[in-house]
């Protein structure tokens, strides 16, 4: 689906992915690529099964059945050499607020292996750029839920990743963080071609950064494509109709057509282009219904 | 190659640093009270099988010290696995759970180890003579990575932060004071005679006694603490293997 998939190498291929809780099945055989520099975004509503997705694509918790493969090696055979690959920003703090942040850092990048020469430089600079520098000898349970954030970020990407999974990385972080923060995750995506699967909650964030989105919804894949390519599908312009209780919406290829048929309605309307934020909608919206 | 026992320890120690000065004086108090309370008070005029009962007491102590100080560490992970997700970190890095359980036994060593020093301490501020050959080192050793082990494998089996304080209270407790820590084994009414055998704490206080107050130690028993201690560090790293986020 993707036009890069045949000229750069894979990074993470998943078949089949299966995941049940109890009763509640979670992941329902979920399958996707993520090639060399891809920056693809994991969206659904909540419930939906992105966190769980994550979960077991980074071991946390073990799949049910199916396939998972880092670079053409099976994950479950070579677990050890497949982590070595993964940065994980996760949905909820795993911080140990009882250590510094400098000592945070400093767990981390001896579990990765990181050479001793170079540690504490790294983590200096990672430090720095969480503007964090100056509390490097504070306990993490003194920080701000925005500084911790920032904090869990920098240290995913410190061993240098080859794939980032990013779990609602900007929950909570202020605009001008955030601003900083997609910076440098668009430089790393760019310059060292690092993939990145990311979850979010703000659309706009995928739309405008990533080059394709997979919807996940009630379990299931049930989209995946470029962000142009989903709204193209759907239509280019909307026209909602406002009514007493509900905001109707059709879809037009071109603005003439769509203003062609609100010359036909008397109601409030409004025509505007559409947004993933209308795919999304429609595409969870839809099978909610059913 | 050891980055995750390095890492482990590394996160272990720092926080340890933190708390060391606070932790040692906990960790003294209770034997001390022990001492005063049975060791010191009628200590001239009982004697268990030979010995003045304080010097009978001492390994006894030991054991119990050390054992609350490694098997301790269970706590302490239970709340970085259920509060902090600590445990996360651990397992999305490249390391092994082989190297997640040697390293945080280390650390329960560590401390059993220190409380076993704190008491010797004790002995030579009472008095009490004690001998030390090279078979007391290597009970010591098991003792204290039998009690870690088990200490990692409850904390990572148990399913909620609040079992742990049941099992201590059926369980280890009751451990520690029938194991003949405070009096012979034999002593113990038949049943609870068998049923004592069937723990690790007995040899190892037995083993200990007896080349603390240079009496002469049962192979045997020494040979089933390092079967307990394979036991319980396959346990542990069964449990380690199949925890979950
Ligand atoms: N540890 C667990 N035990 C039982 N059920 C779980 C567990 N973790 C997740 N679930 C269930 O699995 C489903 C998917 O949850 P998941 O956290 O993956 O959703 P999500 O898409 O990340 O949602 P959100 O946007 O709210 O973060 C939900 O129905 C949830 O209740
Ligand atoms: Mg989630």
């Amino acid at each position: 689906m993707n036009d890069n998939s045949n000229n750069h190498k894979s990074v993470l291929k998943v078949r089949d992915l299966y995941k049940r809780f109890n009763d509640n099945v979670a992941v329902d055989r979920v399958s996707f690529n993520i090639n060399e520099g891809d920056f693809v975004a994991l969206l659904g509503p909540n419930g939906a099964g992105k966190t769980t997705t994550i979960k077991m694509l980074t071991g946390l918790i073990k799949s049910m059945s199916g396939d998972i493969h880092y670079y053409g090696e099976s994950f479950f055979d070579n677990m050890k050499k497949s982590k070595s690959v993964i940065g994980v920003v996760p949905q909820q703090s795993n911080l140990d607020r009882d250590l510094t942040a400098y000592e945070n850092l400093m767990m981390h990048a001896i579990l990765h292996g990181m050479p001793k020469s170079s540690r504490k430089e790294k983590i200096d600079a990672a430090l720095e750029f969480a503007g964090i520098l100056e509390q490097k000898n504070n306990e993490v349970r003194t920080f701000s839920g925005g500084m911790q954030r920032r904090l869990v970020i920098v240290r995913a990407l410190l061993h240098e990743p080859k794939i980032l999974f990013l779990d609602e990385p900007t929950v909570g972080l202020d605009p001008r963080i955030r601003h900083e923060l997609w910076k440098l995750i668009i430089k790393i995506n760019q310059l060292k071609k690092t993939s990145i699967l990311m979850t979010t909650h703000y659309i706009e964030e995928a739309d405008k950064l990533c080059d394709r989105v997979l919807i996940i919804n009630s379990a299931r894949i049930v989209a995946e494509d470029s962000p142009e390519t989903l709204k193209n599908e759907l239509g280019r312009y909307v026209l909602e109709t406002f009514n007493e209780e509900s905001i109707d919406k059709l879809f037009f290829a071109t603005r003439e057509e769509a203003v062609k048929s609100m010359k036909d309605s008397e109601c409030a309307c409004k025509i505007r282009e559409v947004s993933l934020d209308d795919v999304f909608l429609d595409l969870t919206g839809r099978s909610i219904d059913a | 190659m050891l980055n995750g026992f390095k890492g482990v320890l590394y996160r272990e120690l720092s926080l340890y640093k933190r708390k060391a000065r606070k932790q040692i004086l906990a960790a003294s108090i209770s034997p001390l009270l022990f001492l005063i309370a049975f060791g010191w008070s009628f200590g001239e005029e009982m004697s268990v099988g030979g010995l003045p009962y304080i010097t009978f007491l001492i390994p006894g102590l030991i054991t119990m010290s050390s054992l609350n100080q490694s098997y301790g560490i269970s706590q302490e992970l239970n709340i970085s696995r259920f509060y902090f997700h600590v445990f996360d970190e651990y397992l999305i890095a490249p390391i092994s759970p082989l190297e997640i359980v040697f390293g945080e036994a280390l650390y329960g060593m560590f401390k059993g180890l220190l409380s076993t020093g704190l008491i010797l301490i004790y002995s030579q501020l009472f008095s009490v003579k004690l001998t030390f050959s090279p078979i007391f080192f290597v009970a010591i050793t098991l003792h204290t990575f039998i009690f870690s082990s088990l200490g990692i494998a409850m904390a990572m089996l148990i399913k909620e932060h609040r079992s742990q304080a049941t099992l201590t209270t059926f369980v280890i407790t009751p451990m520690i004071f029938l194991c003949g820590t405070f009096f012979p084994v034999e002593r113990l009414p038949a049943v609870f005679n068998t049923a004592v055998h069937a723990l690790p704490l007995t040899y190892s206080t037995k083993v200990i006694r007896a080349s603390l107050t240079g009496g002469a130690y049962v192979p045997l028993h020494m040979m089933l603490l390092a079967g307990y201690a394979v036991m319980f560090f396959g346990l542990a790293l069964y449990a380690v293997r199949r925890v979950e986020a």
